[in-house]
C-alpha cells in the first residue's frame, strides 16, 4: 500500500531542493510572491476557511446520515460518528502541515505527487477529482430528499420518489451557476453557515435537555450497541466519513487564505471537531426520539422528523430550510472542489493542458468545471446514496493516508524547500496513526464499495501510465 | 507639463490609480496631466470569480495582463510621472486596492475618468478631520500650477452656518500655508440634505474633485460610495482622500 517503498532508490530529493525533474513555469514556485506576472490576493481569513470546512461537511453528517446510521449501529452511531472526528483529526494536523509548505490548489494531490511520485499522485489526483463526483452526487440525492420534503409539507403528494429527479436538476443548476456566475458568494456562504450552526446549536441544545429529562419528557430507551456489536460500531464510522470530507477542501485554498500558518491548522481542526461535536450531539438527540429502526425508515431525511417530534411543524419546517440550505452549500463546494483538481492534475499534465482554460469571457474555468459537474448529475441519476457516499469516503481515505506517508518522507528527506510555517505536533507519530487509521477504515467498507473505488483507482493509475508516464513530479518544488 | 520649475511646497503627493486589467484597459485621456505631480502606484488588479483559483487566472492571464499594465504605465512615465506597477490577481478588487493604500501608504486613490483640462480642483470637505491630508494633496498635486481651487462645504441644517463657514476658512489658510495662491481660493458654503448630489451638482463647473473616503455602512452598501457615486455622475476624475492607516 506504501508506494514509497517503491520509490527511485537514486532519491530524487537533493539538498538544494532544486528541482530535478521538469522545469516548471516560474508561476508555480511561490505562490503569492510576485513573480513579474502579478501577485496573487489572499482574500479568505480565518472565519471563511471555517466556513468552507463546516459548509462542506455539515450537509451530510447531520442532514443525510444520521437516519441511515441510527438504522446500522442504533445509538452507538454516536460512536461511530466520534471516530470518524479522531480519523479526521489525526489526517487534519499533517495536512495543515502540508498545505502551508505548498499553499497551491489540489490540496493532497500536490502533497502526494511531490513526494511520493507521479504515480501515486495520479491515483490521488484523478481519484479525488472521481472522490470529489460521488461526494457531490451524494449531497445532490440529500439536497433532492429535502426539496421532496418541502413538496412533502406543502401537501403535494407525487407518485415517483422525487429525490432523485430534484438532485439532478440541482446539479445542472449548480454546474450551470458555477460557469456563468460571476458574483462573488463568499460572503452569503459564510452567513449560510452561520445561520446553519446557529439553528444546530438551538435545535440540538433543547434536544439535548429534553433527551436527559429535563423537561420531563419520556424517552425511548433502548440498548447503546447495536446487535453487530463493535464491528457494526466501526462499519458504520466508515459509512459515514463522507461527513468528514470537508476538512481537507480548505488546504485546497490555501493559497487564497491569509496567515495560512494560524489560519489553516485552526481552520482545519476547528472545522473537524465543530461538525463531530453537532453529529455526535445530533445521534443522541435523534436516537432519544425514535428508536433506531423508524429513524431508519425516515431515511435521509430523519432530522426533519426528530425536529417534528421535538419542536413540532416550526422545528420541522426550520431543519427543512437548514437541511436545503446545508447540502446545497456541500453539494457546491464538492463542484467547485472538483474543478480545483482538474486545474491541478492538468497544470503538472497529468491530463490535456485545455481543462484548465479559463472562459475568457466569465472567467470561470469552463472545461474544469463541466468535467466536474458531468459526471455528478449522471452519478446523482443512480441514486445510490450509500453507495455514493462509501465510494467518495474510500477514494479520501486513500488520498488522507497517502497525504500521511507524504509527511513522513518530507520530515524524513527534508527537501530545502520545504518550509511549513505551520509544524505539526509530535508529527511522525500523527501522521503514522493517521495513516493507519485511513487505510484501516476503508477495510470497514462494503465489498462494493472497495471494488468501485479500486476499479477508480487503477483506471487511475493506467491513465497515467499511457498519457502520462514521462511526467516526473517526485521531489519536485511544489 | 513634464518639467516643474520649483519643487512643490509639499513632497509628491503617492495616489493610486486602480485599473482593471481585464479585456482592453486603456488610462483615460488628461491622466497623466492630473497627476503630473504625483507619485503614482499604478495597481493592475484582475477580479476573477471564486470558482477560478488565483492561480490559474495568472498563469493564464498573467502575461497579458502584465503587458497591459507596462503599456499604461509608459503613457504615465513618458508625460514624466513616476510609476511604480503592482499586478494583483484577486477574488476581491476592495480588499487588494486596500492593501496596496496601505502597503505604499497612499495619500489618495483616483477614480479616473477623462479630463480635457485641469484647471480648477473642486475640494468639498466635511469638517477639519481630514484638513491635513486633503490640503497636502491639493497643494501637492496643484500649487505650482496655478490651478483654481473651490474649497466647498455642503452643511446640513443642523450645522451653525459660523461654523461651516470657519471649516472653509480654516482650510483656505492651510492651503494658502502649504504655497496654494490666495487669489486661486474660492470658498462655498451651501445648506443641503444630499451631499453627494450637492458635490456633483458642485463638479460640473470644475475638471477635478477632491474628497475624503466615507466608512462603509448600511447606507454606503445600498447605494455605494458616495466618492464612487460622485464620479457616476460628475464623469470626471475623483480623487478620494485616504485616512491614514493605523501603523502596525
Amino acid at each position: 500500500m506504501d508506494p514509497s517503498e517503491s520509490s527511485d532508490p537514486t532519491r530524487p530529493f537533493d539538498a538544494t531542493g532544486v528541482p530535478t525533474g521538469v522545469d516548471l513555469p516560474a508561476a508555480e514556485t511561490a505562490v503569492d510572491a510576485d513573480t513579474g506576472e502579478g501577485e496573487l490576493e489572499r482574500t479568505i481569513g480565518l472565519v471563511g476557511a471555517l466556513a468552507i470546512g463546516v459548509g462542506t461537511m455539515v450537509g451530510a453528517g447531520i442532514f443525510v446520515f444520521p437516519g441511515l446510521a441510527a438504522a446500522r449501529a442504533g445509538p452507538a452511531a454516536s460512536l461511530s460518528f466520534a471516530i470518524g472526528a479522531g480519523v479526521a483529526l489525526l489526517v487534519a494536523l499533517p495536512t495543515a502541515e502540508l498545505a502551508t509548505a505548498m499553499p497551491q490548489s489540489g490540496g493532497g494531490y500536490v502533497y502526494v505527487s511531490r513526494a511520493l511520485g507521479t504515480g501515486a499522485g495520479a491515483v490521488v489526483g484523478l481519484g479525488l477529482w472521481l472522490g470529489l463526483v460521488f461526494a457531490s452526487a451524494f449531497y445532490l440525492v440529500g439536497l433532492g430528499s429535502y426539496a421532496g420534503q418541502v413538496l412533502v409539507e406543502l401537501g403535494v403528494s407525487l407518485s415517483v420518489q422525487p429525490a432523485v429527479p430534484l438532485g439532478v436538476a440541482f446539479g445542472v443548476v449548480l454546474t450551470a451557476l458555477s460557469l456563468f456566475g460571476t458574483e462573488n458568494t463568499a460572503t452569503v456562504q459564510n452567513a449560510i453557515v452561520v445561520l446553519l450552526v446557529g439553528i444546530l446549536t438551538l435545535f440540538l441544545t433543547y434536544g439535548s435537555l429534553d433527551a436527559l429529562g429535563v423537561f420531563g419528557t419520556e424517552t425511548t430507551p433502548e440498548r447503546f450497541f447495536p446487535p453487530g456489536g463493535t464491528l457494526a460500531v466501526v462499519q458504520t464510522a466508515a459509512f459515514v466519513f463522507t461527513s468528514y470530507l470537508g476538512f481537507a477542501q480548505i488546504a485546497t485554498v490555501a493559497g487564497d487564505v491569509e496567515s495560512p500558518g494560524r489560519t489553516l491548522p485552526l481552520a482545519m481542526v476547528g472545522s473537524v471537531v465543530t461538525v463531530g461535536g453537532l453529529y455526535v450531539v445530533a445521534i443522541f438527540v435523534a436516537t432519544s426520539a425514535f428508536g433506531s429502526a423508524r429513524l431508519g425508515a425516515f431515511g435521509e431525511t430523519a432530522m426533519v422528523e426528530v425536529a417534528r417530534a421535538f419542536i413540532g411543524l416550526p422545528g420541522a419546517i426550520a431543519i427543512v430550510v437548514a437541511g436545503l440550505l446545508a447540502t446545497l452549500s456541500s453539494a457546491n463546494a464538492s463542484i467547485l472542489s472538483g474543478s480545483r483538481m482538474v486545474y491541478a492534475v492538468s497544470r503538472d499534465g497529468l491530463i490535456p493542458e485545455t481543462a484548465s482554460r479559463i472562459n475568457v469571457r466569465y472567467g470561470t474555468p469552463h472545461v474544469a468545471l463541466g468535467l466536474a459537474g458531468v459526471p455528478i448529475v449522471a452519478l446523482t441519476a443512480t441514486g445510490r446514496v450509500g453507495l455514493l457516499a462509501e465510494v467518495a469516503s474510500v477514494l479520501h481515505l486513500v488520498m488522507y493516508g497517502l497525504t500521511c506517508v507524504a509527511l513522513i518522507r518530507f520530515r524524513r528527506e527534508r527537501p530545502g524547500w520545504y518550509d511549513p510555517s505551520f509544524r505539526c505536533p509530535a508529527g511522525t507519530a500523527v501522521a503514522g496513526g493517521g495513516a493507519l487509521a485511513s487505510f484501516g477504515l476503508v477495510g470497514f467498507m462494503q465489498p462494493a464499495s472497495i471494488a468501485v473505488g479500486t476499479a477508480v483507482m487503477i483506471a487511475a493509475y493506467g491513465w497515467y501510465r499511457a498519457y502520462a508516464s514521462d511526467v516526473d513530479l517526485e521531489g519536485e518544488r511544489a | 507639463m513634464t518639467e516643474t520649475p520649483e519643487p512643490p511646497a509639499d513632497p509628491e503627493p503617492t495616489i493610486l490609480v486602480p485599473i482593471d486589467v481585464h479585456g482592453e484597459a486603456v488610462l483615460p485621456s488628461g491622466t497623466a496631466a492630473l497627476l503630473a505631480n504625483a507619485r503614482v502606484v499604478l495597481l493592475g488588479y484582475h477580479e476573477i470569480p471564486e470558482q477560478t483559483a488565483t492561480e490559474q487566472a495568472r498563469e493564464q492571464l498573467g502575461e497579458p495582463a502584465m503587458a497591459t499594465l507596462e503599456r499604461l504605465g509608459e503613457t504615465l512615465t513618458d508625460a514624466g510621472v513616476t510609476v511604480e506597477t503592482r499586478l494583483v490577481f484577486t477574488h476581491e478588487a476592495t480588499t487588494t486596492i486596500d492593501r496596496i493604500i496601505y502597503e505604499h501608504d497612499c495619500l489618495a486613490v483616483l477614480l479616473a475618468n477623462a479630463v480635457p483640462h485641469v484647471e480648477n480642483v473642486l475640494l468639498a470637505v466635511r469638517g477639519l478631520v481630514g484638513l491635513d491630508r486633503n490640503t497636502a494633496l491639493v497643494a501637492g498635486l496643484f500649487a505650482d500650477r496655478g490651478t483654481d481651487v473651490t474649497v466647498y462645504h455642503g452643511r446640513d441644517a443642523d450645522e451653525p452656518v459660523a461654523e461651516a463657514r470657519g471649516v472653509v476658512t480654516e482650510t483656505e489658510r492651510a492651503l494658502v500655508d502649504r504655497g496654494v495662491e490666495p487669489d486661486a481660493i474660492e470658498t462655498v458654503v451651501e445648506e443641503t440634505d444630499e451631499p453627494v448630489a450637492a458635490i456633483a451638482q458642485q463638479a460640473a463647473d470644475h475638471d477635478v474633485v477632491v474628497m475624503g473616503e466615507t466608512n462603509p455602512s448600511v447606507t454606503t452598501v445600498v447605494f455605494g460610495m458616495p466618492a464612487d457615486r460622485v464620479a457616476e455622475e460628475f464623469q470626471g476624475p475623483v480623487l478620494v482622500v485616504q485616512r491614514p492607516r493605523p501603523e502596525t
